[in-house]
Order: structure tokens, then C-alpha cells, then sequence
């Protein structure tokens, strides 16, 4: 039922190509509508579709695209790193991964920042929102090991994410932004077309928030713009730019790369079901 | 600079061990110098995440049978390399590869098992995902 080819066939698709086939779960699930190549495989190139007012259409299952592991740079070699890790998880302004050190490692971080992300780095990130089973901020979220499913109406864009079953509401209906918005997770967010890209304005953010394993803060005077463009069927690119002058000396951009799931679903994950790993967890710093 | 590179290498080794299984880093629980294998009985399993739980009854040294927890990665993620929640049952035999918890509890992370004859991973990469 499991076969090493199987597990090589899936990383594959995940790490070579921008889109991504995922048919080895419990059923077979075919995607409906994608364009295929003369030789009969998924063309992920092909031109991104659009809704019937014109505009492209961001709808489906996005993957955050992935670096391979390197067997001999891996601490613990590859045998847990099989499907490489999203380039953006370990941190968010570089891509860094366990093929080895970064070289760009650190955000224009205001002095208190810096230390809470020492502090959060010594606690071994025993407090990152993923293991304490909390919700992830907008940002984090378009970089994890969790596909998001993308949901495109003319007034709308809903972003459901498999990690923990949230949702993620974007306002395309021409409101403007509240002036005083309930500090939330995910921030409220608006957003217009310019041409082919979606740019995503957000603010009210909770206080301290993670961007990433590293322990980056989000804090609630961060003010986001996301320019989100489908570059083609297979392939999605948010451009983020974080302007959050309490904990960062400048505003910064980054850019993360999505490939298109096909042959698979949402499927649940809600960390708190069964949680008992915290109990566990010993000592700071341990590593 | 040297704050750079001690920053560099941290991340590697975070990463290294956080790519285990995205929930919690590998290493605040699990110690990646005491591998073990355990061999014996599965005597329940709790199919729920963020991590599958396995108990199994393996004899230590002496003889003497203990009743070991052993973690897994989430179910969607062993869903999609092929696992469904049927693959094991009570009373199989199972022989695991891992290591053991840093807090001396009866506790190992699972990186193979080995069940009739098939060798199957149970933590790849996304400790989430796929």
C-alpha cells in the first residue's frame, strides 16, 4: 500500500514542478478542467483561467513551493524531509532550508523585536502557533506544509486553509478598510485589480503574532500589502510587503511561490484534537 | 557577521529537525541521540492529530514488557503517502525505528515501522502535510 516509488512519485511532483499532483490518499480525487499537455500530463503552464468578468480567477488548492532536502547537509538526513520544506516556513525574508545556512537571515528589526526573537529562538519555539495549536497569521499561512484552497467570487476571495479549518476573508466589494478593526489573527483585509494582479490591503492584526519558525513578530500597527498574481495555471506568486514600524526599522518585501494541488482535497487537521507533545517538551534551548 | 552565522546555523538545525513534523520541532521533545528500535504488539492507536499516538508492549532488556507511546505524524499527512487508519490493528506486530523522548517518559517518535514484512515511514517531512 505504501512503496518507496510512491512516496519518490509525490515528492517529485511537489518539488520539480510548479503545480502539483497529489493522487496518493485514501481515494483517487481527479481534478476536473486541467488543461493537458500533448503527451497527456497536466499543463501547469497553460494561461490562468478567468472568471466570467474578465479577471483572472485564483480558485484552487495552492502548495507552497518546497526545497528539496540534502542528504548530506541534513542533520537527520532526508528520510523525514521526503517532500522538502516551504522555503518561507523557517524564515520569512530568506530562502532558508536544511540544505544548509542562509545567508540572509535577519529583518530590519527594531531592538525589542530582535530580542523577543532571541528569546523566542532559546525557548526552542515552543511557543510558535503551530505547536501551540493557534491560528496563523495572514502571512505565515501562504508558506507552511498546509494546502489553502482558494474560493474567486467577484465580491470575494475566501482563503480556507487546511491547518486547523480556518477561513480567511478578503473584500473585493469596494468597501475601505475599518478604522478601527477587531485585532484578529488574519487582520481585515480589502482588495482591488490592478490588471492581472489582486492587491490585498490589511490591518488589525492581534499583537506579537509569528511570521515564521524563526519568531518574527506581526504586531498590531502592521499594515500589509499583498500583490497576489496568477502567472499561470499552475502557479500562483504572493509579493508581501510587511510596513510594521513598532517592530521593524523599514518596511519589508518578500515573495512566496505557490503551485496548484491537483488530485486532492482539504483534508482536516485540527492540532488540538489529541494535543499532548507540549508535556513533553524539555528544557530551553534544547536542540 | 558572527551574529549572522550563529543565526545561520541555528536555523539549519531548527529547520532540520522542525521539517520532522511542523507542529513542534523534533528536537524540544525528541533527542536525536538516543535512537531506539522497539518490537511488539500494538495495543491501541489513537488516529488523531496533530500526531498518530501507537502503543506497543516491547520487552527491555530484562524481560520485562513496557508499554511505549510512540508519535507518528498526522493523519493527513500519512493519508497521502498512502496510509489509511485501517493499515495497523490490535495485535499486530510492529517493530519501530526512532528515538526516544528527552524527558525519559516512555515516549519514541516513529520514523519507520515495519509491519508484515513492509517497511513504511510514519514522519515524513510536513508533520502536516503531504
Amino acid at each position: 500500500m505504501y512503496t518507496l516509488a510512491r512516496i519518490l512519485i509525490v515528492t517529485a511532483g511537489i518539488i520539480a514542478c510548479g503545480g502539483v499532483i497529489l493522487s496518493a490518499q485514501w481515494r483517487d480525487v481527479v481534478t476536473k478542467g486541467v488543461p493537458m499537455t500533448p503527451a497527456g500530463t497536466p499543463n501547469f503552464k497553460a494561461p490562468a483561467p478567468k472568471l466570467a468578468d474578465g479577471t483572472p480567477d485564483l480558485s484552487g488548492l495552492w502548495d507552497a513551493e518546497k526545497r528539496p532536502c540534502n542528504e548530506a547537509a541534513s542533520v537527520r538526513g532526508c528520510l523525514d524531509s521526503l517532500t522538502g520544506i516551504p522555503i518561507a516556513f523557517g524564515n520569512i525574508s530568506a530562502t532558508v532550508s536544511n540544505t544548509g545556512p542562509a545567508s540572509k537571515d535577519l529583518l530590519p528589526m527594531q531592538p525589542w523585536a530582535e530580542a523577543l526573537v532571541k528569546q523566542r529562538r532559546d525557548n526552542a519555539s515552543r511557543d510558535l502557533s503551530i505547536t501551540r495549536c493557534l491560528p496563523l497569521s495572514s502571512p505565515q499561512a501562504w508558506s507552511t506544509f498546509w494546502i489553502k484552497k482558494i474560493i474567486q467570487t467577484p465580491d470575494s476571495l475566501t482563503i480556507l486553509d487546511e491547518y486547523m479549518s480556518q477561513y480567511r476573508q478578503i473584500f473585493l466589494d469596494g468597501r475601505t478598510l475599518p478604522k478601527d478593526p477587531e485585532p484578529s489573527f488574519k487582520g481585515y483585509s480589502v482588495g482591488r485589480w490592478e490588471g492581472e494582479t489582486l492587491v490585498v490591503e490589511t490591518i488589525g492584526f492581534k499583537d506579537e503574532l509569528w511570521l515564521d519558525v524563526s519568531g518574527h513578530p506581526l504586531t498590531d500597527q502592521a499594515r500589509t500589502i499583498e500583490r497576489i498574481r496568477r502567472v499561470n495555471y499552475g502557479n500562483l506568486e504572493v509579493e508581501i510587503t510587511v510596513d510594521d514600524p513598532k517592530a521593524y526599522t523599514k518596511p519589508w518585501t518578500v515573495t512566496i511561490k505557490l503551485g496548484l494541488a491537483i488530485n486532492t482535497d482539504l483534508l482536516e487537521y485540527i492540532c488540538n484534537e489529541d494535543e499532548k507533545s507540549v508535556q513533553h517538551m524539555v528544557g530551553p534551548g534544547a536542540k | 557577521m558572527r551574529r549572522n552565522s550563529i543565526m545561520a546555523i541555528w536555523l539549519f538545525l531548527l529547520l532540520a529537525s522542525m521539517s520532522a513534523r511542523a507542529h513542534h520541532s523534533f528536537s524540544s521533545v525528541f533527542d536525536g541521540k538516543k535512537p531506539i528500535t522497539l518490537t511488539g504488539p500494538v495495543t491501541k492507536i489513537e488516529w488523531a492529530n496533530p500526531h498518530i499516538h501507537l502503543y506497543i508492549d516491547a520487552k527491555d532488556e530484562t524481560g520485562k514488557v513496557i508499554n511505549w507511546a510512540i508519535e507518528m505524524g498526522s493523519p493527513n499527512m500519512l493519508i497521502r503517502l498512502g496510509w489509511t487508519r485501517h493499515a495497523m490493528k490490535i495485535g499486530d506486530v510492529v517493530t519501530i525505528e526512532g528515538h526516544l523522548a528527552r524527558d525519559g517518559s516512555k515516549l519514541a517518535n516513529a520514523r519507520t515501522v515495519l509491519l508484515a514484512g513492509k517497511k513504511m515511514f510514519a514522519v515524513p517531512s510536513e508533520g502536516s502535510g503531504r
